[in-house]
């Protein structure tokens, strides 16, 4: 299936490409702005969600005559991403698109960068360098609304759990520590085990395991994760608990976990337990994979003289059970009217993001987040 | 070995031999460069080269380093990490309105501070006489965790007046400072090499028990050569920190795979004796210009880790081109074996007579010697595998102390378990690999293409996994094939092809999942990890009879013995008629396979595959291997220690998940549990 959907997409790539070879001689590759996406490590669900948005944005009818983009992997390592920044600056880059990974190591090589004129926006992560643009959320009020949100279930007392990020990365700190400081607060919460994450379902799996095993649920009253909702959920249903037992847990905004948000009995296509509507008491909140095309679509807005802020401060994507809603197609105007959880047999990936929707991008939707496609 | 080089012969070819293997890593580094100045649009200026030498640095110095630690023999798994502690220190330390700040005051500091840590490895390593790569490990990790101590995310700020200095020029326009100070070390390293410690390190590193019998004192040698290495870490720290004019606590650890593959691309030989640090250099700038070729090519995202492995595989290839590399010799035998068979005279075709010689039966009665009890018989096995069994208890019993429920609550058991068998059936395949003096890198990314590729043939359907599990079990074999004959008949290091391979199978994750890889595992498959028989999940029974049968392989079957044998010796085992080649492919397919088993029963763990489920088990699986008494040079080792292994680390971090200490402390505790496991461990003096 996923084989003949790529000879599919192969096909339509060369007839496309026929077209634009077609259309670039009168068009002429010159008066495109060269832009240069350097991305971090792909292999995660997240990135390459994000590199998939980004892609999608630079083949919009909108961006293709404008934008020449290549998108560039530097992995984990932070030299490896200032030698590649450099090699773009050399290779003529207008814009530097940079998913950072580190907010600051990558500081001096930007200056230069700055320096000869490119524009760069980082998103997701900040850098900390004054001449980037930084495309991010506030780590600190996610951290913060949705430990307040578990308080206020939890009424002010219990013992709860913690899945925390990639230890020694500013996201990471950032929530935790607003975390901890609303939960110092209540002097009757109490944090009975803590455990790293990784960002990860699977690892969030193998964390909870290890705590369960000294610790039996019944013993623990709530969770807060940065990312391990559905897996908790999934593992808690696995020990024989129902879905009216299950924890309340703020967290992250996998389509898994917000699936399960949804009332008992929901109708909902490809649901199989656990990624099936089970009324999960939830706060969703996630970094949105989107930002890294907002950012491409920002460069390109300054690389024409319009004015861009430095600092783009992205709204929160929270989603409660209050606001769960369930999408039919996924498209932006769909999304635009409220929906924001994805059918299980369009999106089969329970820990895929489903923070997709911006106000400012109409051009991209789920097929975007999907497979690359922009939106017609 | 026939024909000596004649002494009246050009001694300039006898130099250009014996430093085969740094020309031709400057010779592909050359190709390379001119290949960008070839294919990007402007002629290379000064500023490039300024850039690609500042760029390359920080690995080059630290490669350095890693090459003495290999030159003697050894290994050292704490170079990124001390990278990371320089650079934090510095980072906390240094005022950044400080614009005079000495650049000659904190460049002692960091070198200070990795000679300390070197001198912490050399210390049990040379002294204790414990294994270099599991003191490295644990140091690691506790390195890792004062790091986070001193700075917990990124931030800090580096005196301007190190940028200036290290990042400048030496000679405006001709000569950017960081070849200088590369080459300064070099020169350091030259002088060092011709005094009577240079002559001992590489004594040590051919034959340490030669070297002793020659009057080197080895343990200082070690000890030495760990602080040397430490301090080229510490100024590796320092550039890294005037690079970047901050800190970061996650800096350098990346940088630790990198520079195994630079120090094998520059021509030096894990195991020792052979090589040198300007190859290293070299080689780390081949690996850093692999990122401008990939833009100038601009080769896409999902493919750049395939092409980065196959650029690490050609250039190491290009290096082993001779009449006497393995290829060239494989392709003899081949030849050879052609005419032999054309000539009638291939073993195989001869007449299977029993043509060995009639010797007399031995008449004295059998069994006069009483046979060793079973306590002596496997003394040995013992001693390496108890220490890990004796700090698995006391975990147990501090886990029960401290948090409660554990000895007596069969929960806590199941979950042991299930969580243990992933390492237990990666320790099966690494062990083995180790037994044999190989390593895979490739356990990541055959985990997740596995259970990728399954998640997404299953998609729920139990039906499906008739047929998938099977398939997906013969991909790993294949991939484990392809691992093995790169091994045996390209001749490569183990440790260059298969994390080559890693990055091969990590492009095709992505290309084949499109970056999302949908599927999910089946109720049966889930049921398997996650269901209860009794009190027990269905995998703990499966592990009771994995476990006999990974024994029953190593240790009662001719391919066991084949693997010990091979591990003590490839030339004797030859010798005694192995088939050291076939065997060592049938050992990386087993590795293979052991993670693609692994990949699968993690879908039915988690219900689903992720990309990069596989990214945390490539250290663990070696360390348990070593913890359990395995030597990590080979033919030394037991399934059931490296299973003890696996019961201390899953039992460890069980106990300190269900803590609220702050991961930093937990980092730090599990390296030194680890290394007061094997403490007891040391080898006897010789």
């Amino acid at each position: 299936m996923r084989f003949l959907k790529g000879l599919k997409s192969l096909a339509a790539c060369t007839a496309l490409a026929a077209g634009i070879m077609a259309a670039g001689n009168t068009a002429g590759a010159a008066d495109k702005h060269k832009i240069f996406l350097s991305m971090s490590y792909i292999g995660n669900d997240w990135q390459a969600e994000a590199a998939n948005m980004v892609k999608a944005m630079a083949a919009h009818k909108s961006m293709v005559d404008k934008v020449d983009l290549q998108v560039q992997v530097a992995g984990p390592n932070a030299q490896r991403q200032i030698q590649q920044i450099n090699a773009m600056v050399q290779a003529g880059a207008e814009a530097i698109v940079i998913y950072p990974i580190s907010p600051t190591a990558l500081n001096s090589v930007i200056k230069n960068a700055c320096d000869k004129g490119v524009k760069i926006f980082a998103y997701d992560g900040d850098i900390s360098e004054p001449c980037a643009h930084n495309i991010s959320i506030d780590q600190t009020e996610a951290g913060r609304v949705t430990a307040e949100w578990l308080a206020q279930k939890l009424n002010g007392k219990g013992d709860i759990v913690m899945i925390t990020g990639v230890p020694g990365t500013s996201v990471d700190d950032l929530r935790t520590k607003a975390a901890k400081d609303v939960f110092a607060k209540y002097p009757d919460i109490k944090i009975v085990g803590e455990a790293v994450g990784m960002w990860s379902q699977a690892v969030a799996r193998t964390e909870l395991s290890k705590i369960t095993a000294t610790r039996s649920w019944d013993q623990i009253n709530g969770l807060w994760t940065q990312v391990g909702c559905y897996t908790a959920n999934a593992m808690q249903l696995e020990s024989g608990k129902t879905p009216e037992q299950l924890l309340p847990c703020a967290g992250e905004g996998s389509n898994g976990g917000r699936i399960q948000m949804l009332p008992v009995g929901t109708e909902v296509e490809g649901a199989a337990s656990p990624y099936a509507p089970l009324g999960a008491q939830r706060i969703s909140y996630a970094s949105p994979p989107y930002s890294g095309a907002l950012a491409l679509k920002l460069a390109v807005a300054a690389l024409e003289g319009q004015d861009v802020p430095k600092r783009v401060t992205l709204p929160l994507p929270i989603v409660t059970n209050e606001t769960v809603k369930l999408c039919n197609e996924g498209t932006w105007e769909e999304m635009k009217a409220g929906c924001n959880a994805f059918l299980p047999s369009l999106v089969s990936n329970p820990g895929w993001f489903g923070s997709i929707f911006s106000e400012q991008t109409p051009e991209i939707g789920l097929a975007a987040a999907l497979v690359g496609q922009p939106e017609p | 070995m026939k024909a000596a080089p004649s002494s009246s012969g050009a001694p300039v070819g006898r130099l250009l031999a014996r430093h085969r293997g740094v020309l031709i890593a400057a010779i592909v580094f050359l190709v390379l460069l001119g290949t960008v100045d070839l294919i990007s649009a402007g002629p290379l200026t000064y500023f490039d080269i300024a850039f690609l030498s500042s760029g390359g640095a920080t690995s080059a110095l630290a490669a350095i380093g890693q090459t003495i630690v290999i030159l003697s023999g050894g290994f050292d798994l704490s170079a990124g990490a001390v990278i990371s502690l320089v650079n934090v220190v510095l980072a906390r330390s240094m005022d950044p309105m400080d614009m005079e700040a000495s650049v000659v005051l904190w460049t002692a500091v960091g070198i200070g501070i990795g000679m300390l840590t070197g001198a912490f490895n050399g210390f049990f390593i040379a002294f204790l006489r414990l294994q270099p790569i599991v003191v490295t490990l644990s140091t690691m990790f506790i390195i890792q965790g004062v790091t986070l101590l001193v700075m917990d995310k990124p931030g800090g700020a580096v005196a301007p007046s190190l940028g200036t200095f290290y990042l400048g020029d030496a000679v405006t326009g001709w000569l950017p400072m960081p070849l200088v100070v590369i080459g300064v070390v070099l020169l350091a390293w030259l002088w060092l090499k011709n005094t009577r410690l240079g002559t001992a390190i590489y004594a040590v590193g051919s034959d340490a028990d030669a070297a002793a019998a020659a009057g080197v004192r080895v343990a200082w040698v070690r000890f030495l050569v760990y602080v040397i290495a430490g301090g080229c870490y510490g100024l590796a720290g320092v550039f890294i920190s005037a690079q970047t004019g901050s800190g970061d606590p996650l800096v350098g650890n990346p940088l630790l795979l990198a520079m195994f593959a630079a120090v094998v691309v520059g021509g030096t030989r894990l195991g020792g004796g052979r090589g040198g640090p300007l190859g290293s250099a070299i080689g780390a700038y081949i690996l850093m210009i692999v990122v401008n070729i990939l833009l100038v090519l601009n080769v896409s995202a999902y493919y750049s880790t395939i092409a980065e492995g196959a650029i690490l595989i050609l250039a190491v290839l290009a290096g082993s081109v001779s009449r006497q590399s393995v290829l060239a010799r494989q392709l003899r035998m081949l030849g050879t074996r052609l005419s032999a068979r054309q000539a009638g005279t291939l073993v195989s075709q001869l007449r299977q007579d029993d043509r060995r010689l009639a010797l007399q039966r031995d008449a004295r009665p059998r069994g006069a010697a009483e046979r060793p009890s079973l306590f002596v018989r496997n003394a040995e096995i013992l001693r390496y595998a108890l220490p890990a069994y004796i700090c698995f208890v006391i975990v147990v019993v501090v886990t029960q102390a401290w948090l409660g429920g554990a000895i007596l609550n069969p929960g806590y058991w199941n979950s042991l378990i299930v969580l243990s068998c992933f390492l237990a059936i990666l320790a099966l395949g690494q062990g083995t690999v180790i037994l044999t003096g190989g390593l895979d890198l490739s356990v990541p990314w055959t985990i997740g293409l596995c259970g990728i590729i399954l998640a997404g043939m299953v998609k729920g359907s139990d039906a499906a996994l008739l047929y998938a599990l099977p398939a997906v079990l013969l991909l790993a074999c294949v991939i484990g094939l392809v691992n093995g004959l790169g091994i045996v008949f390209l001749g490569l290091s183990p440790i260059v092809m298969t994390l080559a391979t890693n990055g091969l199978l990590q492009g095709a994750a992505l290309l084949y999942s499109n970056g999302t890889p949908d599927g999910f595992s089946s109720p049966m498959l889930r049921w398997f990890m996650t269901g209860k028989i009794g009190v027990f999940a269905p995998v703990v029974l499966f592990m009771a009879l994995f476990v006999i049968a990974a024994v029953t392989l190593l240790g009662r079957t001719p391919f066991g013995r084949r693997v010990y044998g091979i591990g003590n010796g490839v030339r004797a085992a030859e010798l005694s008629g192995i088939a050291v080649g076939r065997t060592l492919v049938l050992v990386y397919m087993l590795s293979a396979l052991c993670s693609g088993l692994v990949g699968v029963l993690l879908t039915g763990f988690s219900g689903q595959a992720s990309l990069g489920m596989g990214d945390d088990y490539l250290l663990p699986s070696i360390a348990v291997v070593v913890v359990g008494g395995a030597l990590i040079t080979g033919g030394r080792g037991h399934y059931l220690g490296m299973l003890g292994g696996v019961l201390l680390l899953t039992g460890l971090q069980t106990l300190l998940a269900g803590t609220t200490l702050p991961y930093a402390t937990r980092a730090i505790l599990f390296g030194l549990v680890v290394l007061g496991a094997v403490i007891a461990l040391r080898d006897k003096k010789t």
